[in-house]
This record gives structure tokens, C-alpha cells and sequence, in this order.
């Protein structure tokens, strides 16, 4: 499989949200690494350099718009595509996540993991 | 000798008859004069009366001498009183007394009184002249009667213009204690007032509106609305009130979480009389609160149960997809009902979180220049699996030429446009008709969209707009639905500066319509949603 080998950080707080996302992404052959909030999020970004990010915006520590920040000024990361999954999905955050390098953005209500998985084959293959 | 003696008596004889003459002349003359007088000695005995005397006093001249004259003029002691002074002061005295006739009559009289004196000065006895005056008595009683009968209406009229001043002053204290009370209350008024006179100045500003405006009623007496001096409360006021005053109609004026004034005008009128404007600030801070506090709670609510119902959407799905081991028919269908149930909540959710955004004035426009044609055309295509399920006939015309272009928000143009189609085919029963067109009206279009469904009853026809509006009608059909879609289309059409309504018979179907306004820029219809 081509997707053997990538790496996808999951930076999210629902444990729920974690299972499924977890194992429909592993299913498909990809190695997934998980945080559950910000800070924590951060470090192992530093630390393992993924191929994607997927990215919860409501969390404890830093939240999603403070990891973006701080991955944008980084040049180590500056690159990673990233994908914000989150509750929800107002004009304006949107255009704030896109100006911060967001590829896209997912509603959580309004996509399931498959369609995640999509887009995440999307920007990675 | 004997020839002077009897020239002598001759003489005496002579004088005698001219003496006889004389007295008869007299007497015939004072028979003659109008003016009864009769003659009394010392002990005021009469001793002689003229004809007059007999006539005014009904005594013949037999009858009258002899008799003391106290009998005939009374009372006794004034008639003596003016005899001893006629006598005493040696001239005529007058004085009114009253004569009682021979038949009882009491005649009202002036008495003049003469005292006669011999040439050795012993009183020989009185002259009394006596004139009737019961012509001018009468006269006089009938002046004085007058004079009474004036000077007590004259008195009636001075009580009568006393009671008038009394009650004039109470009306005054009345009007006083009113304008008091009315003070008082215009003073203790919970809600500022501003009062304008004809010229538009103001002359009356309540504490509550100095409060609420910071600003002394002082400096704003005489002026314009809009010469007033500019502080952070007075001049959105201003700034609202510049525009016109009338029409203004519970605007709100919001100075933060602080304050919140509801602005009301109106004008002052009594019989028809013009006498200016008031201007009415009332408070709605505290239900500004509380109604953002509901719409926080709701919101928050909203919010938090999102995450939950994604889990929920998520695990279903999965189960779905097989990715959690296989599921048997039985098992799917159940699985396929609870979808259903989470997509409906997730939908209600949505809504409610929209209304929450609508009202907390979050509901964020984007605006581009597009054509709304193929919105709606997006929209029907997204519902056409929905459309053949139901049976349903759908027909949408456009004319030939292309739409003018719009400023809309492509995004909350399609939630529109969904919500009406969606409700159009909600509630018409299969085998129905639909019909959508989209109408130029150059600087408008107008969108159509006309259903032969249940219809809204006329009697809740004034609601339908209203949050969470459901037809009594509808809910006995089963059919889901929040009562938040139209509620949510009609703020995202006059956000965009249109204009939504509808027209319904029950059992027949309805129609909405709605207008978006052919503007080029976007800033002349974006309010800050």
C-alpha cells in the first residue's frame, strides 16, 4: 500500500473521537500518533515530524488556533499539511485557519471518518 | 264833642268792618291754601283749623277745636320736642311726624312749627303748618326699597364673585396639585423622558434621562437635538434622532453590557393642538441580559451537545461501513433508524445554534457577486432523490435572460432556499405539485416557490415567522421539523436587505416569496450580522 509508512498526528481530547478516527486511519495502513491537547500535540509534532496533521480546535491547553500559530512559525513544521476537524465551523474561523495554513476544514457533525479519510488520501495519497 | 264822638265811633265802626273783612279775608285765604295749618295755645289745645286741616285730617273745624293736638299728631314726646325748640330757638322748625285721622289712619306728615309771642314775649300759643308726604314717603320708601333691593343684589353679586374667586382659587390649587402630581410623576418616571416644544427645542428632561445621558438637564434646555453637546451617551441619541423624529419606534441604543435604551417618539398632541415631541428612553439593560444569557445558555448547550452527537454520527457510520466487524441485515436497519433519529438531531441542533447566532448578531455574511439562479438550481438537485421519493412534481422556470447578479451569501442563500423546498415538499402529500421561479424585477429578484400542500391555517398565519412555529395542521402529520427554518430564512433574507412573506389557503398549499436587491456593493445591504 502506498500509504504504508505515513505518518498522521491526531491532536484531539475526545477519547471517542480518538477510537474511531484511529482505526478507520490504521485500517487503511497509516501509522497514527495521537495527543490529546495542544501542548502535548505540539512537542510530538517537534518530535516525529508527520506527514499530516488532524486537528481538534476546543481543547484543553493550548487550543487549535495556538498550535497553528506555533507550527506556522516553526520551519520545521511550517510545511505539514494539516486538516482542522472540529465542532464547528463559523465563517470566521475558518478564514482564520486558513490564513494560518489550514488545508481544510472538516465539521465534525457534518463528515464521518470515511469522508475524513478522503481527505486526508487527498493531501497525502 | 258829640260830632267827634260820633266821628269816632263812625271810625270805630269802620275799623270793626275792615278788622271783619280782614279776618274773613284771611280766613277765606287760608281756606283757599292747600297747606293744612291749625293754630294751638300754650296747653296745645287747638283752637282753630283751616279747610285743609279738615280735609287731611277728617276733623270739621267743631270737631277739631278743643282738642289737644297730641290726640291728632303723634308721638306725644317728638311733637313737644319740636314745639319747645320752635319756641326756644324762636324760628320755624320741620320735623316728620305722623297725624292719626278721624277714621284711624295714620298719614305720614312734616310738621313746621311757629311759636306765636306776644310784643312782651309770653308765648300766646303755635302756628303748625302740616304737608302730607305719604307721596313721598312712598317715593322714598319705593327709592330706598330699590336702594335695599340694588345694594342686596349688589351684595348677592359680591358673595357671588367672593364663591367665584374661592372656587377660582381652588381650581387653581387643584391645577397646582395636579401640575404637582404630574411633576411627580414625570420626576419618578422609571423611564427617561426628553420633551421637545413646537420649534423642536427641548424644554423638559426627567432625572431618569439626564441619568441615562449624562447630561444635566441645564445644558440641554433650548437647544436642537442636534445641537447638543456630543458626550458617548448623547451622541448615538443624536445620531438616531438626526435622522427623523418620527418613526422611531422601540430602536435600540446599546452603550455596552451597561446600558441598553429602547428609543421610542412621540408626538405630543391635545385636541388636535401641536405641542411637540417626546422622546422615551426606556431601560432594557436588564432583559438584554437575560436574553443574552438564554442565548449563551442555548448556544453553549448547543455547542456541547455536538460533540456527543458526532461520536454518535461517527460510531454509526463505522458500524455501517463495516469497520467494526460484520452486522447482519437486522442489525443494519436498526442501526440505518438511529442515523436518521442523529442526522434530525444534529439538523435541530444546527438550527438552534443559527438562531443563536442570529440573535447574539454572529450570523456572519459573505457576500459575492452571484447568480441566484444557480443556487436555487443547487438546492433542487440536492433534493431530487427526496423529490422522487415523495412522488412529487417539481417545475422551475427562469426567464430566458440571464439574472441580474446579486450581492448574496452563497452558503446562507442555499439554507434559504433548502429551507422553503424542504418544507414544500415536507408537507405536500404525494403525487403533488411543486412550483419554483425566479422573477427579474430589475432591482430585485424575486424568488417563488408555491406548494399544493396542507397549507397554514389562517388563524396562525401572523406566527409563522415566529421562532419555533409550528402548524397545529402540521404536527398531526408526523412530520419533523424545529419551527426554526423559516425563522432562520427570514433574517438571512433581510440581512441581505429583502424582504420574505407568503400567501396560504389550509388544504390548498402555500406560497413564499422572497426579494434579494440588485445592489453592485455589498456594504449598502451588509448589516453586521
Amino acid at each position: 500500500m502506498k500509504t504504508m509508512g505515513k505518518k498522521i498526528l491526531l491532536i484531539e481530547d475526545e477519547e471517542i473521537m480518538i477510537d474511531l478516527l484511529r482505526k478507520k486511519l490504521v485500517a487503511e495502513g497509516y501509522k497514527v500518533l495521537v495527543a490529546r491537547n495542544g501542548e502535548e500535540g505540539l512537542e510530538l509534532m517537534k518530535e516525529s515530524l508527520p506527514d499530516l496533521v488532524l486537528l481538534d480546535i476546543i481543547m484543553p491547553k493550548k487550543d487549535g488556533f495556538e498550535v497553528m500559530e506555533e507550527k506556522k512559525k516553526d520551519k520545521n513544521l511550517k510545511k505539514i499539511p494539516l486538516i482542522i476537524i472540529s465542532n464547528s465551523g463559523q465563517a470566521i474561523e475558518l478564514d482564520r485557519a486558513k490564513a494560518l495554513g489550514a488545508r481544510d476544514w472538516l465539521v465534525k457533525t457534518e463528515f464521518d471518518p470515511k469522508e475524513v479519510l478522503e481527505k486526508v488520501k487527498k493531501q497525502i495519497g | 264833642m258829640d260830632k267827634n264822638k260820633k266821628i269816632l265811633n263812625e271810625e270805630s265802626q269802620r275799623l270793626k268792618e275792615d278788622l271783619e273783612d280782614l279776618e274773613k279775608y284771611i280766613r277765606e285765604f287760608s281756606s283757599f291754601l292747600p297747606l293744612a295749618v291749625c293754630m294751638i295755645n300754650p296747653p296745645k289745645i287747638i283752637i282753630d283749623i283751616n279747610k285743609a286741616f279738615e280735609n287731611l285730617t277728617g276733623y270739621d273745624l267743631l270737631g277739631a277745636i278743643g282738642q289737644p293736638i297730641k290726640t291728632i299728631v303723634i308721638p306725644e314726646n317728638e311733637l313737644n320736642t319740636l314745639l319747645s325748640s320752635a319756641r326756644k330757638e324762636r324760628q320755624v322748625k320741620s320735623e316728620e311726624l305722623t297725624i292719626i285721622s278721624k277714621k284711624n289712619k295714620k298719614i305720614p306728615v312734616t310738621v313746621s312749627v311757629s311759636a306765636r309771642e306776644d310784643d312782651k314775649n309770653n308765648l300766646i300759643g303755635y302756628f303748625l303748618a302740616i304737608t302730607d308726604i305719604t307721596e313721598i314717603k312712598k317715593a322714598r320708601e319705593g327709592l330706598e326699597k330699590k336702594v335695599e333691593k340694588r345694594t342686596e343684589e349688589l351684595e348677592n353679586s359680591r358673595k357671588a364673585l367672593m364663591n367665584i374667586l374661592e372656587d377660582v382659587e381652588e381650581a387653581r390649587k387643584t391645577a397646582e396639585d395636579e401640575k404637582d402630581k404630574a411633576s411627580a410623576v414625570v420626576a419618578n418616571l422609571s423611564d427617561g423622558l426628553i420633551v421637545l416644544d413646537k420649534e423642536k427645542k427641548v424644554f423638559l428632561v426627567n432625572p431618569r434621562a439626564e441619568e441615562f445621558l449624562s447630561v444635566t438637564s441645564k445644558k440641554m434646555f433650548g437647544k436642537k437635538i442636534s445641537e447638543l453637546e456630543e458626550n458617548e451617551r448623547m451622541g448615538p441619541l443624536s445620531k438616531l434622532l438626526k435622522e427623523g423624529l418620527e418613526n422611531v419606534f422601540r430602536k435600540e441604543i446599546n452603550f455596552g453590557v451597561t446600558l441598553t435604551l429602547e428609543v421610542t417618539t412621540e408626538r405630543m398632541k391635545i385636541r388636535e393642538k401641536e405641542l411637540g415631541e417626546m422622546i422615551v428612553l426606556h431601560d432594557i439593560t436588564r432583559e438584554k441580559t437575560i436574553e443574552r444569557m438564554k442565548t449563551e445558555f442555548v448556544s453553549l448547550s448547543a455547542h456541547q451537545l455536538r460533540t456527543p452527537l458526532a461520536a454518535i454520527k461517527w460510531t454509526i457510520q463505522m458500524l455501517l461501513d463495516g469497520d467494526i466487524g460484520e452486522i447482519t441485515p437486522e442489525q443494519r436497519e436498526i442501526i440505518e433508524k438511529t442515523q436518521k433519529s442523529n442526522e434530525r438531531m444534529i439538523g435541530l441542533i444546527n438550527d438552534l445554534l443559527d438562531v443563536t447566532r442570529i440573535e447574539e448578531g454572529r450570523y456572519l455574511y459573505k457576500p459575492i457577486l452571484s447568480d441566484l439562479g444557480s443556487v436555487v438550481r443547487f438546492v433542487i438537485n440536492s433534493q431530487e432523490d427526496e423529490l422522487k421519493r415523495k412522488g412529487l412534481k417539481l417545475e422551475f422556470s427562469k426567464p430566458r435572460d440571464n439574472l441580474s447578479r446579486v450581492m448574496v451569501d452563497v452558503e446562507k442563500m442555499r439554507v434559504v432556499v433548502q429551507n422553503l423546498l424542504e418544507n414544500a415538499i415536507k408537507y405536500t402529500p404525494s403525487g403533488g405539485k411543486i412550483k419554483v421561479s425566479l422573477k427579474d424585477n430589475k432591482t430585485e429578484i424575486e424568488f417563488k416557490i408555491e406548494d399544493s400542500g396542507v397549507g397554514i391555517p389562517e388563524d396562525q398565519q401572523g406566527r409563522v415567522f415566529a421562532k419555533f412555529f409550528r402548524g397545529a395542521n402540521v404536527i398531526r402529520m408526523e412530520t419533523e421539523g424545529s419551527g426554526l427554518g423559516i425563522f432562520i430564512s427570514k433574517n438571512i433574507v433581510e440581512a441581505h436587505g429583502g424582504k420574505m412573506w407568503f400567501e396560504s389557503k389550509e388544504g390548498k398549499g402555500a406560497t413564499f416569496y422572497f426579494t434579494i436587491p440588485v445592489k453592485k456593493e455589498f456594504e449598502e445591504f451588509l448589516k453586521e450580522f
